[in-house]
């Protein structure tokens, strides 16, 4: 009846169970930081005081111009310091969530601030008029309909995030790409009780981790590429 | 493998980076040779296919859109994991410098063709419709009307596509292709200065990242089309 060898089921169930969940709560953690940090420094950077602008610029250019892997690599070798009486020293999980993060906040932010611009200067002005201060008008002026505007690019974001924590493989996160490799390694070695695989066992095992992404990020951007057709 | 030897972050040594200069030198042309064999092969992909895409080319069309979304919405770490270890498996054994280079010319190419597919459709069809009036078959509207404006318009996000395939060639470090990341990455493993030889790492990156961006805002500057179209 099932057309997929008896050594495979393991190895697909142990993706599904370790694997997906990792990823999926990895990119949630990012996205979601993204979204927070990059919408402050988005909205901050379209305040006319330059050395503010040109640090939140750099802080962009920097994190969004270097490889996610560099980022990742170089906050998980950091030695761990002090800060204050704490004691840090940030896991593979965290290095890697924080370093999606920064890439992250750097989309966001320039995202947030091409925004921003874009909406008409009489905004600002009629609700100056009524009376709302520069926080209360971002607040529920500006940042509502700038952040509409950013609805599909920041679906584009959950995807790329999404795919990006694979990178997170390097340094021994057990994300789905992690779990296929050791669920590769487990069944081509024998040690490990299972059925031994046969040598095409990689093609199938990575094959499978691609098509699960797939299945993840198709809908997502589809759906993107939708709400961006409905937004002009 | 993953345990880290907690150390104190002694004062920032220079002759560290120094001395891995030469090595460092070697990644970069790794980096660049890969890269560069990449975005050339990337654009001619992207060409070709952006082509078919925008002028609806009949089952080819359908074929470059299934290539775009595969490798659109599967990660480009896996993808070279199936090139390096699945592939054998066929019969088909690829050297590492082959699916350094193959597997970014495959993901660049998917992101140049939605490129050169949007620069292509938003040329007027005013102006392809005139290159008919003046008899131009259908070959010879996009060579001389298609190309130079649509090419135009693609012309940045295509620089935009060929810097984030720079930045991939960092994931061969994953196969064991010794460019930059790899041997930056070697070096601290080796002398526990994981803060200089990032900052040097940092360095080469941002400088060709960088550069690259500079010249999208020059080229969008220069190539910005009259008010007219």
């Amino acid at each position: 009846m099932n057309p997929l060898p008896e050594w495979f089921r393991p190895v697909s169930e142990y993706i599904l169970r370790e694997g997906v969940p990792e990823t999926l709560r990895m990119a949630a953690i990012a996205v979601v930081a993204s979204l927070v940090i990059g919408v402050v420094l988005g909205t901050l950077m379209t305040i006319r005081f330059r050395p503010l602008q040109w640090l939140i610029r750099f802080y962009v250019e920097v994190w969004r111009g270097l490889p996610i892997l560099v980022t990742v690599l170089f906050i998980f070798w950091l030695p761990a310091f002090d800060v204050g009486r704490h004691h840090v020293q940030l896991s593979a999980y965290q290095s890697a969530a924080l370093a999606l993060t920064l890439w992250g906040s750097a989309q966001v932010a320039e995202a947030t601030r091409g925004a921003v611009q874009s909406i008409p200067k009489e905004q600002h002005e009629a609700a100056a008029a009524l009376g709302f201060g520069w926080v209360g008008r971002q607040t529920f002026v500006i940042l509502p309909q700038a952040l509409r505007r950013m609805v599909p690019p920041l679906v584009g974001l959950l995807v790329n995030t999404i795919q990006n924590t694979t990178i997170a493989f390097a340094i021994g996160v057990n994300e789905v790409l992690q779990a296929g490799q050791r669920q590769f390694e487990n069944v081509t070695s024998g040690l490990t009780g299972q059925p031994v695989a046969p040598s095409y066992a990689p093609f199938l095992i990575f094959g499978y981790v691609a098509l699960l992404f797939f299945i993840i990020c198709f809908p997502l951007t589809r759906l993107a590429a939708y709400l961006e057709k409905r937004l002009t | 493998m993953f345990d880290r030897s907690v150390h104190v972050l002694a004062s920032f040594e220079w002759s560290v980076i120094w001395d891995s200069q030469g090595a460092l030198w070697g990644g970069f042309k790794h980096t660049m040779k890969a890269g560069v064999v990449g975005i050339v092969l990337a654009y001619l992909v992207g060409l070709v296919l952006g082509a078919l895409r925008a002028h609806r080319i009949p089952i080819l069309n359908q074929l470059a859109a299934s290539y775009v979304e595969l490798i659109r919405n599967t990660p480009i770490l896996v993808q070279i994991f199936f090139l390096y270890y699945g592939l054998p498996v066929l019969g088909i054994h690829l050297d590492v410098f082959t699916v350094a280079w193959l597997s970014i010319t495959i993901w660049g190419g998917a992101f140049m063709t939605e490129n050169f597919r949007a620069g292509f459709e938003a040329v007027p069809q005013r102006l392809s419709e005139a290159g008919y009036a003046l008899g131009f078959t259908r070959l010879q509207e996009f060579l001389y009307v298609t190309l130079p404006i649509g090419g135009r318009i693609a012309l940045p996000s295509t620089i935009n596509s060929a810097i984030s395939v720079i930045k991939n060639t960092s994931l061969l470090l994953l196969i064991g292709y010794p460019e930059l990341t790899y041997v930056a990455n070697n070096i601290q493993s080796n002398t526990f200065r994981t803060f200089e030889m990032f900052t040097a790492l940092a360095v080469y990156y941002l400088a060709i990242v960088w550069t690259l961006s500079a010249l999208i805002r020059f080229l969008e500057r220069r190539l910005a089309l009259p008010e007219a179209f």
